[in-house]
C-alpha cells in the first residue's frame, strides 16, 4: 500500500502525459483524480498504522544497488505519516485550485506528480541513497514550475532555487556518505545507521563534518537563515499552486530530514552543537518575523513568515538533544512536527489566498487592498482563520506546535524562551498589521474583487478547516508521533 | 618468437573490426547514390559481432596472449563492449547527419579504425603496443574531424587536433622508453616487478611523461587545450564520437598501465593524479559557465567529466569499489554524451547552428528531441534518478574510501557549481518563447541513437545494479 502511495502520483503523471494534447479539461481531471486517490490510499495507511506497534511499518525492502548495499526501502513512521497525508492534502487542493487553468497542463500536472512521489518517497525513504534521490526528484519539477509558470523574475528566480538546493543537497550526500563509510559492514540502511550510530566513537572531527554537511543539506531547505536566501525570490516568482508546494511541502523536506534522519543518527554531535542550533533558530525566528514586517509585497511577507516558523522546527530539534528530561524531548519533537503539519496546512493555504487576490487585481501590494471583509466576506473569513492559526492563537493549529516547543524550551533555558516569545509577538503584528490593512478601509482595487468560485473555496476551505481541527483535536496527530520520538530517542 | 606465441584467438574481435576497415576503404570510395549506404550496415554487423566474440572474455580467468604481450581479461572485454558500443551509436548518429552525403560512406570506416585502435588500447601490455595503438586511435579521429572538406573551421580544428596529439603522443613515447630504459623490459607486469628499486626521479619523469598522451586523449587539464576548438570544428556526432570512444580507451589504458606497471602508489601516483582530477574538474566547470555554444560548452563540460573519473582512477588501489565506479561512470558517459551530442546533431542538421540560440524555445517545436537533450544535461549534472547520478555516488564512495576526503568535496562543490550550465541550456529550451522556426531533423539514425542512449541513461539510473554488476565482472585485470 506504501508504495501505492509513492508511485500512484507518478503513475498518474504518465498517464497525463499520454493523453491527447487536445483534451486540456480531461488532463485536469485525470490529474485531480490522481491527487484524490493518493489522498485516499494515504487516509488508508494511517487507518492501518498502529502508533503503539512498531516504529517502522507498511515496509519494503527489495535490494536496489546490491555493489554498495543500497535497498529500496521505504517504511513510514508517525510523522511521515503525518506529512503523507499533508502531501496528499496540498497535491489535491492544488489540482483542484487549477482545474480552470489551461496553460500546458500536460507538463503541469505531470510536474507536479513527479514532486508529490518525490515527497512521498523523502518522507518514507529508509535507505539513505533512496532518501537522496527522492529528495532531488522533488527539487527538478520545482524548477520548470518556477520557470515555465512563474513571474516576471522567474529565470533568475528558479536558476537560484535550483543552485541552492542543489548545493544542499550534494553536502547532505557527502554527509550521507560520510555515515556510510562509517558503517561496518558499509551500509546505506538507515534503522542501521540509527541503531548502531557509527560515529559515536569516532574522532569528533568526522562526525563534525557529517553534522554540519547534513546541518546545510537540510538547513537550505529548512530554510535555515544564513542558508534561506533563495526563499523569498522562489516563493515570490513562482506561479501560487508553486509556492503552496514549496512553502506548505518542500521545506518540510529539510524539517523531516533534521528530525527523522540527522537528530537520531548523530544524537551526541547535534547536542554537541545545541547551542549553535539555538543561536540559528532564534536568529532565524527574529529575522524572518522582522524582515515580514517590513514587506509590502504579500507574498513575500508570507514567504518570510515561513522562515520564522519553520525555526521552531530547528529548536524543537536542539532542545529534544540537548535537554536529559525525557518529557521536555517528547514535547519538544511533538511541537516541531506539529508545527511542520500546521504550517504547511496553514501558509498553503495563505499563498492560495494570495493568489486568488493577485489573480483578481493583478497586484499582491498590501496597501493596495482594503474594506475586503465587506466586498469579499468568504475570503475575509477564510483568510483570517489561516493567519489566526498562524500567529498562534489558541484553538488554532499554529499555537498547538509553538506552545509545545516554547514549552519544552522553558526547561532548558529561560532566556531562550523569552526570546522565542519575543519572536512570536513579532510574527503576530506581522499577522495583525496585514489583517488590519486587508480589512480596514475599502480602497478602488477591492471594488474589482469578485466574490470566490467554489474552485476556490474548496481547496481554501479545506486547509483552513484542517488546521482548525488539529487545533481543537490535536490529540489525534499528536498519538501518532509516538513512532517519531522513539527514533528521537538516546 | 616461437609458434606458440600465436594466439590469434584472443584479437579475434579486433582483426573483425580492423578487417573490415581495411575492406571497407576502396569500397566506400567505390559506392555512389543509395549504396553509400552500404558501409554503414556492414560497420554496424561488424560491431555486432565483434562485441559478441567480446563478451564471453568477460567470465575467462585473466591469461596473456602472445606472449606477454596482450591481456585477455574481463577487464578488456568490458572496456572493449563499452569502446565497440560507442562506436556503434556513433555510426547510428553519423547514418542520419552524412546521409546523402560525400561522407556517408567514408565516417564509418574512420570510426572503425578509431575503433579498433581503442580496443587494442585496452588489452595492451606492452610498451610499444600501447604506442601503436595510442597512434591508431588517435589518426582516423582527426580524419573524422576534418571530413568535410568545405568546412574551414573543421578544417583548422583537424589541424589543431593533430599537431597536439602528435606532440603529446610523442612526448609520451618518450616517456615510456624511460621506463624501457630502466627496467629492461616492455612488458608492463615485468616493469611493475622491476621499478621498484628504480631510481625515483626517474620514475617520476617517466610517470609525467606518460600522463601528458593519455591526459591529450581524455581531456585532463593541462592537456585538454584541443578539445573545445576540436569539438566546435567538427560536426556534432564526430564530436561525440571523440568526447566518448577515445576517452574511454585511454582511461581503461591508463588503468591498466597504473596497476600493471606502477603498483603500490609508485611515485605517488595517486596523489598526483588526484590533484589533476581536481584542476580538471575545477576548470572544466569554470570555463564551461561562460560558454555560448552547444558543442564548446559539452567539451568543458566533458573535460570536467573526465576529472571526475580520474578521482576514482586515482584511488584504483586504495578503494575495492574505484574499478567498478570507474566503469560504470565510463559506461553511463557514454550514453548521456552521446545523447547530448546526437541531439545537438539533430539541431546543427536543420539550423547549421550550435548556439544557445538555436535551441530557444525548442521545447514547443520538438518535444522528444528536448526531453533527451534535458535528461542527458540532467544527467552529466548528476541528477536522479540518472545513470550520472548513481554514477557520481559510486565515484564520490571511492574517493572518500580511498583517503580523499578533501577531493570528494571539491568534486560536490563542483558539481553543483555544474548545474548552472546545464540549467542554462535547459531554461532556454523550456522558460523562453522563439520566433518562427524548423522543427529538429528527424530521421532513423539519430532517433534510434537518441533513443538507446536516453534508455541506458534512464534504465542505468533507476536499477544500477544492471550496469554495476558488469563493471564489476569487469574489475579483474590481468596482474
Amino acid at each position: 500500500m506504501l508504495n501505492v502511495a509513492i508511485f500512484l502520483p507518478l503513475l498518474t503523471g504518465f498517464t497525463v502525459l499520454a493523453l491527447p494534447r487536445s483534451r486540456a479539461n480531461l488532463v485536469r481531471q485525470v490529474a485531480l483524480a490522481g491527487g484524490i486517490l493518493t489522498l485516499i490510499v494515504a487516509i488508508i495507511l494511517w487507518v492501518g498504522f498502529d502508533p503503539k506497534g512498531d516504529a517502522l511499518q507498511w515496509r519494503t525492502t527489495v535490494p536496489w544497488i546490491p555493489a554498495i548495499g543500497a535497498s529500496y526501502d521505504v517504511a513510514v513512521t508517525g510523522l511521515s505519516l503525518a506529512l503523507i497525508v499533508l502531501t496528499a492534502v496540498l497535491l489535491t487542493v492544488v489540482m483542484l485550485f487549477v482545474l480552470p487553468q489551461r496553460d500546458r497542463p500536460h507538463a503541469h500536472a505531470f510536474l507536479f506528480m513527479l514532486l508529490a512521489t518525490g515527497l512521498i518517497g523523502v518522507f518514507t525513504a529508509q535507505d539513505l541513497l533512496l532518501f537522496y534521490l527522492f529528495f532531488e526528484v522533488g527539487l527538478v519539477p520545482m524548477y520548470f514550475i518556477i520557470g515555465i509558470w512563474g513571474g516576471e523574475r522567474r529565470w533568475y528566480a528558479a536558476l537560484k532555487f535550483f543552485l541552492y538546493t542543489r548545493a544542499g543537497s550534494l553536502a547532505m550526500l557527502l554527509g550521507f556518505l560520510g555515515l556510510y563509510l562509517a558503517m561496518e559492514p558499509h551500509s546505506f540502511s538507515l534503522p542501521a545507521i540509527i541503531a548502531a550510530k557509527p560515529l559515536a566513537q569516532s574522532p569528533p572531527l568526522a562526525s563534525s563534518l557529517v553534522f554540519f554537511a547534513l546541518l546545510i543539506g537540510f538547513g537550505v531547505k529548512l530554510p535555515i537563515v544564513p542558508l534561506h536566501n533563495w526563499l523569498p525570490d522562489a516563493h515570490v516568482e513562482a506561479p501560487t499552486e508553486g509556492s503552496v508546494v514549496l512553502a506548505g511541502l518542500q521545506l518540510k523536506m529539510g524539517g523531516y530530514g533534521l528530525i527523522a534522519v540527522l537528530l537520531p543518527a548523530l544524537p551526541d554531535t547535534v547536542a554537541r552543537f545545541g547551542w549553535l542550533l539555538v543561536a540559528l533558530a532564534l536568529l532565524s525566528l527574529l529575522y524572518g518575523a522582522l524582515a515580514a514586517l517590513a514587506q509590502s509585497d504579500m507574498k513575500r511577507l508570507v514567504a518570510y513568515t515561513s522562515v520564522n516558523h519553520m525555526a521552531y522546527v530547528i529548536l524543537g530539534m536542539a532542545v529534544a538533544a540537548m535537554t536529559g528530561s525525557i518529557t521536555a524531548r517528547q514535547l519538544a519533537l511533538d511541537g516541531a512536527a506539529v508545527q511542520m503539519v500546521s504550517h504547511g496546512l496553514l501558509t498553503g493555504g495563505m499563498f492560495l489566498m494570495v493568489g486568488m487576490l493577485q489573480h483578481r487585481t493583478g497586484t499582491r501590494e498590501i496597501d493596495r487592498f482594503g474594506g475586503l471583509i465587506g466586498r469579499a466576506p468568504a475570503f475575509a473569513g477564510l483568510f483570517g482563520l489561516l493567519a489566526f492559526g498562524s500567529l498562534g492563537l489558541p484553538g488554532l493549529s499554529g499555537f498547538i506546535a509553538e506552545f509545545q516547543v516554547i514549552g519544552a524550551t522553558l526547561q532548558l533555558s529561560v532566556w531562550v524562551a523569552a526570546i522565542t516569545v519575543l519572536g512570536l509577538i513579532l510574527a503576530t503584528a506581522v499577522y495583525l498589521r496585514l489583517m488590519g490593512v486587508l480589512m480596514g478601509g475599502a480602497t478602488p482595487e477591492a471594488d474589482k474583487i469578485a466574490p470566490l468560485t467554489p474552485y476556490e473555496i474548496l481547496p481554501a476551505g479545506a486547509v483552513a478547516v484542517l488546521s482548525l481541527l488539529i487545533g481543537i483535536f490535536p490529540a489525534a496527530l499528536i498519538a501518532i508521533f509516538v513512532g517519531a520520538i522513539r527514533l528521537g530517542g538516546p | 618468437m616461437s609458434a606458440d606465441c600465436m594466439d590469434l584467438w584472443a584479437v579475434v574481435p579486433e582483426m573483425i573490426i580492423a578487417g573490415l576497415a581495411l575492406v571497407l576503404v576502396p569500397v566506400a570510395g567505390w559506392v555512389w547514390g543509395r549504396w553509400r549506404r552500404i558501409p554503414v550496415f556492414v560497420s554496424l554487423a561488424g560491431l555486432l559481432a565483434a562485441a559478441a566474440l567480446t563478451a564471453p572474455m568477460l567470465i575467462t580467468t585473466p591469461q596473456e596472449a602472445f606472449c606477454g604481450t596482450y591481456a585477455v581479461d574481463p577487464f578488456r572485454a568490458f572496456y572493449q563492449l563499452v569502446i565497440e558500443l560507442g562506436a556503434a551509436i556513433t555510426i547510428l548518429v553519423l547514418s542520419s547527419h552524412f546521409h546523402n552525403t560525400q561522407q556517408e560512406p567514408h565516417a564509418p570506416v574512420a570510426v572503425l579504425f578509431a575503433t579498433a585502435g581503442g580496443m587494442g588500447l585496452a588489452a595492451a601490455t606492452d610498451l610499444a603496443l600501447i604506442v601503436l595503438f595510442l597512434q591508431m586511435a588517435s589518426f582516423p579521429s582527426y580524419v573524422l574531424v576534418a571530413l568535410v572538406r568545405s568546412d574551414k573551421r573543421a578544417q583548422e580544428a583537424a589541424l589543431k587536433y593533430f599537431i597536439y596529439g602528435a606532440a603529446a603522443l610523442a612526448v609520451m613515447a618518450y616517456g615510456l622508453t624511460f621506463l624501457f630504459g630502466l627496467t629492461g623490459s616492455l612488458n608492463l607486469r615485468a616493469i611493475g616487478a622491476a621499478l621498484a628499486g628504480a631510481d625515483a626521479a626517474w620514475v617520476a619523469l617517466a610517470l609525467g611523461l606518460v600522463l601528458i598522451g593519455y591526459g591529450f586523449e581524455m581531456t585532463m587539464v593541462p592537456f585538454h587545450l584541443w578539445a573545445p576548438d576540436a569539438f566546435q570544428g567538427a560536426s556534432a556526432p564526430v564530436s561525440g564520437f571523440v568526447s566518448v570512444v577515445p576517452k574511454i580507451a585511454a582511461f581503461g589504458g591508463l588503468l591498466r598501465l597504473l596497476l600493471e606497471a606502477m603498483p603500490n602508489g609508485i611515485s605517488a601516483w595517486p596523489l598526483v593524479l588526484a590533484i589533476m582530477a581536481a584542476i580538471s574538474m575545477t576548470f572544466g566547470n569554470l570555463v564551461a559557465l561562460r560558454q555560448s555554444s552547444l558543442k564548446r560548452l559539452l567539451a568543458y563540460s566533458s573535460i570536467a567529466q573526465a576529472g571526475y573519473v580520474l578521482m576514482a582512477v586515482a584511488v584504483a588501489e586504495r578503494s575495492p569499489g574505484a574499478l567498478r565506479a570507474v566503469g560504470y561512470y565510463l559506461l553511463a558517459y557514454l550514453f548521456m554524451n552521446l545523447a547530448g551530442f546526437a541531439v545537438v546533431a539533430q539541431i546543427e542538421r536543420t539550423t547549421g547552428r550550435d548556439d544557445f540560440e538555436a535551441v530557444r524555445g525548442l521545447a514547443r517545436h520538438a518535444p522528444w528531441s528536448t526531453a533527451a537533450l534535458t535528461l542527458a544535461l540532467l544527467s552529466l549534472a548528476g541528477i536522479p534518478p540518472l545513470a550520472g547520478f548513481a554514477g557520481k555516488v559510486f565515484l564520490l564512495t571511492a574517493a572518500i574510501d580511498g583517503g580523499f576526503t578533501w577531493l570528494a568535496v571539491i568534486a560536490a562543490i563542483n558539481m553543483a557549481v555544474a548545474l548552472y550550465y546545464y540549467a542554462l541550456v535547459i531554461a532556454d529550451m523550456y522558460f523562453r518563447e522563439s520566433g518562427p522556426r524548423q522543427a529538429v531533423a528527424h530521421h532513423k539514425g539519430y532517433n534510434w541513437a537518441v533513443g538507446l542512449c536516453t534508455m541506458g541513461t534512464v534504465i542505468l539510473g533507476i536499477v544500477p545494479g544492471l550496469g554495476t554488476r558488469l563493471a564489476e565482472i569487469g574489475a579483474s585485470l590481468l596482474q
